[in-house]
């Protein structure tokens, strides 16, 4: 009887674990950016709708460490067929893992592309995102300033000491929602405002400053040009937001109108629109524009670029992969990841334009071709976080001034890259 | 007799036989992913085949021997837990400390490299002398608040269960959102109230008493539980007898609560000391280990809060040299090790004197 029970049990064990064979159906999509997964996952839905096949998407974000995400998917064999990467760094890992994607009808449609060393295709651009000295029009407006005017240091600062002195009249806290926080706000400092020291002004595919920083070194009057512009924002932010604030204040800061400026770039568009569109409406729904970080009298350029790309990986199921990607590169695709995702399409056959306050001024600048790259998107993973994110908070804290910012700065990157 | 016995012997030999097989198949489908026709019942054939070879082990025909198997069988569970959770990645994990595996996998060897290097790395030694200051101060700090707390908490005030519950409150938070709260009440609280341009947050030295009075405050209601419970299991009668006697409060404290509760305090001093070195969470939720410090070893530091978890923690996350970061981890790992032993054999020969 025991042994009856037994071989019962061990048929039974048999049964039960025979479902586990019948998964492994669709493609799952690794999305780095939580801010568009609802209308990711409705993408995919719309898109299982069309053709029957299954996309489940992932989002993480918000302080996530993706990539360390990801190993952990690779370890346990559970790699997802689409993942996000942001530049070369990221890349690195998964050297010789992802497909060249140079044969997929959506390559011609595009420059925003990730192609790496070997030039091969392997990152598929979802979206542009600008990085800019962002302005609230309506403020600048009513205090008198052309934006337009803003073209080098001594008219930015002009345009600070206008604003400044008419604060209490237009209502707002400081002229410019600028954050050092180290701790958190450590990439908007130590990746995008230091990556306006890198590109600001230079032609896309010019790493002059790049290639610089990589042996360890600064350019010194490009820096202390940059380091005046960033002592300017240190007087004139928010005293509350500058060393002990965060993104949420910052953000939700200038959607309420209390600064003229604000250091984030296009991705806030989103936010204002729908996190914060209660306070955004109450100040208006006020146009927002562009001015380049001219910290050197005629940069007239912002910094636009894929923020990051997604990879297909080499070993799931690539056909049905790149399948999707195409189907999201197309109208229906576009359709969506535009209008409701926000996103500035990467493709130049798209024609939808999106209801977000820096879409129109994004593309402004693209139709000029006054747009740099993101090469700071080279720099090791760690530099912001780990070294020059804490040197701007020191500065921002009067802690340095202008020439031990430099100094510091300078001494830092040669030690880090040594 | 013999006729089952040889009966027996054939039942085990085939389960086995049956078991040894099913095993094989499902790590040669394992090894070689194939995840169609049969190799989709790999999950399958992995754990018949486990069960199969536990019945032919149990079913092999001998006497002397059978205590001992059984005994083995119902602890299996438990030795392949542990060695699959703990034993086996800590090899592992020493064998990759030798590499330059960067989470995905490694190019080569690089023997001590690792070792020597974080020995010439600044940031790391200063993490690492941090770390030892921070449970020193840790250690005396949690066990005086305690022990008062604890004192406090077995009064006849009114009130008691209430402060108990207040005090051990903190301790159920986790550690991650207790940093992002004090993280709000240091940015922007106190520097309302202290009318402080920047938050204490943004200094290494202010920033590292931060931390030290957010880990007190919430561990220091933990540490006293055990303490009331130690207090309570000091007899009565020798309390009764030394008031008698004419023993003042802080005499009986010294001389006999104290004494008697020896063994607690061992315990306590043992936690607090490696939960200190662990310090993780609100390092990482308050400070991210952000702090300057201007010259140290010859070089400027950015990470002036950083404990050492929370390097090893940068090092394999954000720098990708996860090989490296092994390597200190088994630093880290004889280091509390060692100081865990020592102050365990410390504690217990004084417990003994007393």
């Amino acid at each position: 009887m025991k042994k009856f029970l037994a071989v019962f049990l061990v048929l039974m064990m048999f049964v039960a674990l025979m479902p586990t064979a019948a998964f492994a159906d669709g493609i799952r999509l690794f999305n780095g950016k939580i801010e568009i997964a609802e209308p990711l996952e409705h993408a995919a839905k719309a898109y299982e709708e069309a053709t029957g096949k299954h996309v489940e998407v992932e989002s993480l974000g918000g302080g996530v460490d993706l990539q360390a995400t990801l190993k952990q998917y690779y370890q346990a064999g559970n790699m997802p067929e689409i993942f996000v990467f942001e530049g070369a760094p990221d890349l690195a890992n998964w050297t010789g893992m992802v497909v060249d994607m140079s044969d997929q009808p959506w390559a011609a449609d595009t420059d925003a592309g990730f192609v790496d060393e070997s030039g091969a295709l392997v990152g598929f651009p979802y979206t542009t995102e600008a990085i800019g000295l962002a302005y609230n029009k309506s403020i600048l407006e009513k205090a008198g300033v052309d934006p337009a005017s803003i073209t080098g240091p001594e008219s930015m600062k002009a345009a600070f000491e206008a604003i400044d002195a008419k604060k209490d009249e237009l209502g707002i806290t400081a002229v410019i929602g600028y954050c050092a926080n180290a701790t958190e706000l450590y990439w908007s400092t130590g990746q995008h405002l230091f990556g306006q020291y890198l590109d600001a002004g230079l032609d896309r595919d010019d790493t002059t400053y790049f290639d610089l920083l990589m042996e360890g070194k600064l350019d010194q009057d490009r820096f202390t040009a940059f380091a005046e512009m960033v002592d300017l924002f240190n007087q004139y932010s928010d005293p509350a937001l500058l060393v002990s604030g965060n993104y949420d204040l910052q953000v939700s800061g200038f959607a309420a109108g209390k600064y003229a400026f604000v250091t984030q770039g296009s991705w806030i568009g989103s936010s204002l629109t729908n996190q914060y569109k209660d306070q955004y409406a109450a100040a208006g729904n006020f146009e927002c524009g562009y001015v380049p970080y001219c910290f050197i009298e005629g940069i007239d350029t912002i910094l636009t670029n894929a923020p990051s790309h997604w990879a297909v990986y080499k070993d799931g199921n690539v056909a049905e992969a790149e399948e999707f990607l195409n189907w999201l590169a197309g109208p229906d695709g576009q359709q969506i990841m535009v209008q409701e995702a926000g996103c500035v399409s990467p493709f130049k056959s798209c024609t939808v334009v999106a209801n977000d306050p820096f879409a129109a001024p994004v593309s402004e600048y693209a139709a000029a071709g006054k747009t740099s790259s993101w090469h700071w998107m080279g720099q090791p993973s760690n530099l912001a976080q780990d070294v020059t994110g804490a040197i701007f908070q020191d500065f921002a804290m009067g802690l340095e001034d202008v020439q031990s910012f430099t100094e510091a700065m300078t001494d830092v990157i040669a030690d880090f890259f040594k | 007799m013999t006729e089952s016995a040889s009966g027996k012997k054939t039942l085990s030999m085939t389960l086995l036989g049956l078991g040894i097989v099913l095993l094989i198949a499902a790590l040669y489908f394992d090894l070689t992913k194939t995840s169609t026709g049969l190799g989709s019942m790999r999950g399958a054939f992995l754990v018949c085949g486990a069960l199969l070879v536990l019945a032919g082990v149990y079913y092999i025909p001998t006497v002397l021997h059978h205590r001992a198997i059984i005994n083995v069988i119902f602890l299996f569970p438990l030795l392949f837990t542990f060695a699959v959770t703990v034993i086996i990645p800590m090899f592992v994990g020493f064998f990759y400390s030798f590499t330059d595996w960067n989470g995905v996998a490694f190019t080569k060897m690089v023997g001590f490299e690792n070792y020597a290097a974080m020995f010439k790395e600044p940031a790391f030694i200063w993490s690492l002398l941090l770390t030892c200051l921070f449970v020193i101060v840790n250690m005396i700090l949690v066990n005086l608040v305690a022990f008062l707390l604890a004192l406090l908490c077995t009064t006849k005030i009114k009130g008691v269960g209430f402060f108990r519950a207040a005090y051990f409150l903190p301790n159920l938070i986790g550690g991650i959102v207790l940093g992002y709260i004090w993280q709000f009440i240091f940015s922007n609280v106190l520097t309302k109230i202290l009318n402080s341009p920047h938050s204490a947050l943004a200094q290494t030295k202010t920033a590292f008493i931060a931390i030290i009075v957010v880990y007190v405050w919430q561990y220091a209601g933990y540490i006293m539980l055990i303490y009331i419970n130690g207090l309570a299991t000091v007899p009565k009668d020798v309390l009764e007898a030394a008031q008698i006697d004419g023993a003042s409060d802080i005499m009986t404290l010294f001389k006999i609560k104290i004494p008697m509760i020896a063994a607690t305090f061992t315990i306590c001093t043992f936690l607090t000391l490696t939960s200190a070195f662990k310090q993780f969470d609100v390092n990482l939720a308050l400070t991210n280990g952000v702090g300057t410090v201007r010259k140290f070893m010859g070089s400027r530091l950015s990470n002036g809060t950083q404990m050492i978890a929370l390097n090893i923690y940068n090092t394999a996350f954000a720098r990708d040299q996860y090989g490296y970061a092994q390597a200190k981890a088994i630093l880290f790992f004889i280091i509390l090790a060692c100081v865990s032993l020592i102050q365990v054999r410390i504690s217990n020969k004084r417990e003994v004197e007393m």
